[in-house]
């Protein structure tokens, strides 16, 4: 069982996509959790609703690719655009003018948008273990050739459209090891595991070049954009993005930065007490 | 409107506990509410307050105890165990696993409520979230901490195979980490029950004894019934009150309140006509719980099929047999009243099926009885061997709670 179910829930349709969404709690001012890349649904944020929506009111939605939403396959309809727009349509479908944005990961990309072009949307942001793609990523990824066709892929080699089309879940089993590189972390892992067996290899491909324009140049001139209260929280251990990227963000937004030591990509599922209560202090400070 | 708020000076605050009673089964809010009776008792000056969730508010409301507010905030972990559950099988690490987002949002719940409530002490009963976060995030603990369970190390089951055996051992290792770093966070871990009612395992792979590693970290209280057993002279007087006769012998069969035993009922029912022929004076008194209509099951002659039962410890300690599942409380309430009894544990059910069937076989109580391979006529036959036979049980002790709350005491 879940420990909150939502209050009210539903879709909203944008050029052709489905986004499912759900509202939790009454409080002002609103939290709106963003997907990441769409290897997760929502559910990913379990460990954080029910908490924050004692306080606030909760958003949250299955980012395009993932969950009870659409699976576009081409490329162009999972950029950093599409997915702003997705969340400004689910805040208007959700009657939220404007809210605090919690991301995890890629969604850095997404909040980064909507804090430079929708200032009036945005309160404040939250990045958790961002994968901005400021930083080059931690040396054990120097390997991956996403487009080329590897014999036998290993570690991240396996980051790799081809093998993703026939060998989509030994890839995830490999990137969810990643995710959680904390001792006893079984449970989270097979959550995440099941999760990402949600969606498929295909789709999966397609969202991660809908991104390409996201450099590091382009992503930089977002950021000094930012002009809202900003918290950063960058793991020493994620091996997904790197801690280095959370610290590169933090420089160009101007915002502060809690350094979660030991923490690997997924801080908010593996220690979810510290980050809740660390997201929580932070809109606090939004509110007065 | 001006804000307000009250500072009170350190000297001139009342002490204060925060007692947290696992809503997992009944058995640890009767056994509870014993011990806060033993500790207001030491210590009357002693405020306790509880942050419960049914079905163990519903004991602390009869018993008039304080309810904390902010309890009305806790995710049901008792519902979750209940849908976790199928037929005579529920996989209770799995389940507690599968519980982890119910633990978190309570644990939040009740870090608030430690925070502004100036608790001296903090009693858990298998309060699983404040124990794992506590250790997770130590600089979050408030007062005194103490831990009391029942049982110690997550077992697997043979049909999980070597996946389910890392787990526990994984869960079991993260744990004794847990203590070994942060020994501080349980100023007092208490065991219900005695050091031989350890299972001879270990905690898996190369990890300790259970038994030697829970001598090490907990005190032993002896069991907690959380109610006295009739003296033999008082039997006959609460048999006649509660409308039993002499001349009939009475089997009481109860599974809880949950909807989990619906299985072992059908199965029971369809054992009676054949025991009732060959005892004919059996009464059989069926305790389907709130959440199984009575209705459904076939009407016979002799067969009491009741949703609810008040004071049903009071029945089971004078019937002639009673035919239970395998939770503790109850076969441990029919082993203190010496009555004889049939158990079925749960499928899947570790402490069920390990550590307690470990601690009745240490009492010499009760008959094990596998609920897949029974069938009507093998439970018939068992009633007839069973029910009005005298036993011969080891004695429970009826000290317990007091122990335990001079543990407890002891720290404030």
């Amino acid at each position: 069982m879940r420990a909150r179910y939502p209050d009210s829930d539903g879709f909203v349709v944008r050029d052709g996509a489905e986004i499912r969404y759900e509202r939790y709690g009454e409080g002002w001012p609103a939290i709106l959790l963003l997907p990441p890349w769409s290897l997760v649904h929502s559910r990913h944020w379990k460990m954080q609703i029910p908490y924050l929506a004692r306080h606030f009111t909760v958003v949250c939605f299955d980012g395009r690719g993932s969950g009870g939403s659409s699976r576009p396959t081409d490329a162009s309809a999972y950029s950093d655009v599409a997915f702003a727009s997705d969340a400004l349509a689910v805040m208007d479908a959700t009657g939220i003018g404007s809210a605090i944005l919690v991301s995890v990961s890629r969604g850095a990309l997404w909040a980064l948008r909507l804090c430079a072009e929708h200032p009036d949307r945005v309160l404040g942001s939250v990045f958790i273990s961002p994968s901005a793609r400021l930083m080059p990523p931690p040396a054990e990824r120097r390997v991956e050739r996403f487009d080329e066709v590897i014999d036998d892929p290993v570690g991240w080699q396996t980051y790799n459209a081809h093998y993703w089309k026939t060998h989509y879940s030994d890839f995830v089993t490999f990137f969810v090891g990643r995710i959680f590189t904390e001792p006893h972390s079984t449970r989270p892992i097979e959550d995440a595991t099941g999760w990402a067996l949600e969606t498929d290899g295909e789709t999966l491909a397609a969202a991660d070049r809908g991104i390409e324009r996201c450099d590091a140049a382009a992503t930089r001139r977002l950021a000094a954009q930012v002009d809202c209260p900003v918290l950063v929280m960058p793991g020493t251990q994620d091996m997904v993005r790197g801690y280095a990227d959370g610290e590169a963000l933090a420089s160009c937004t101007g915002g502060a930065m809690v350094t979660l030591e030991g923490s690997g990509h997924f801080p908010h599922v593996r220690d979810p007490v510290r980050v809740n209560l660390l997201i929580r202090q932070f809109a606090e400070g939004v509110r007065r | 409107m001006t804000h307000t708020a009250t500072w009170t000076r350190g000297p001139c605050r009342p002490r204060r506990a925060l007692y947290l009673s696992s809503p997992i089964g009944l058995g640890h809010a009767r056994r509870d509410v014993a011990i806060a009776k033993e500790l207001k008792r030491l210590r009357p000056e002693l405020d306790i307050d509880w942050l419960a969730q049914h079905p163990v508010t519903a004991v602390l409301e009869a018993e008039g105890e304080h309810i904390h507010p902010a309890s009305r905030w806790l995710a049901s972990e008792s519902a979750h165990v209940a849908a976790e559950a199928a037929g005579h099988d529920l996989h209770c690490f799995q389940a507690l696993r599968r519980m982890d987002e119910i633990l978190v949002a309570n644990f939040m719940v009740f870090q608030e409520v430690v925070e502004e409530g100036c608790y001296d002490l903090v009693i858990g009963d298998e309060a699983w979230d404040v124990d794992y976060y506590w250790h997770e995030n130590p600089e979050l603990k408030r007062g005194q901490n103490v831990w009391l369970t029942d049982f110690v190390g997550y077992l697997p089951m043979p049909d999980g195979g070597d996946r389910e055996a890392f787990l526990t051992t994984d869960y079991n290792a993260e744990m004794i980490e847990h203590i070994d770093r942060y020994p501080w966070i349980r100023d007092r871990a208490i065991f219900v029950g005695n050091d031989e009612d350890i299972v001879p395992d270990t905690f898996g792979g190369s990890l300790p004894a259970i038994r030697d590693w829970t001598t090490r970290h907990f005190s032993y209280s002896g069991y907690i019934t959380g109610f006295t057993p009739p003296k033999p002279d008082e039997v006959i007087p609460l048999r006649s009150r509660l409308g039993y006769r002499d001349d009939e012998l009475v089997c009481v069969v109860a599974v809880g309140g949950s909807g989990v035993g619906r299985s072992l009922i059908e199965k029971v029912v369809a054992a009676y006509p054949l025991a009732k022929k060959a005892v004919p004076e059996l009464r059989m008194i069926v305790v389907t719980g709130p959440r199984i209509d009575p209705a459904v099951f076939p009407r016979r002659a002799g067969l009491d099929l009741r949703g609810y039962v008040h004071r049903l410890y009071e029945h089971l300690s004078v019937c002639d047999l009673a035919i239970v599942q395998g939770g503790l409380t109850t076969t441990m309430e029919l082993t203190a009243a010496r009555r004889p009894f049939l158990y079925f544990p749960l499928g899947h059910h570790f402490e069920q099926n390990f550590h307690v069937r470990h601690r009745l076989d240490r009492y010499g109580a009760g008959q094990y009885m596998d609920y897949a391979t029974t069938d009507p006529d093998l439970i018939a036959a068992r009633i007839t061997e069973l029910a009005g036979k005298p036993v011969s049980y080891r004695d429970v002790e009826t000290d317990g709670a007091a122990r335990a709350a001079q543990l407890i005491a002891e720290l404030i």
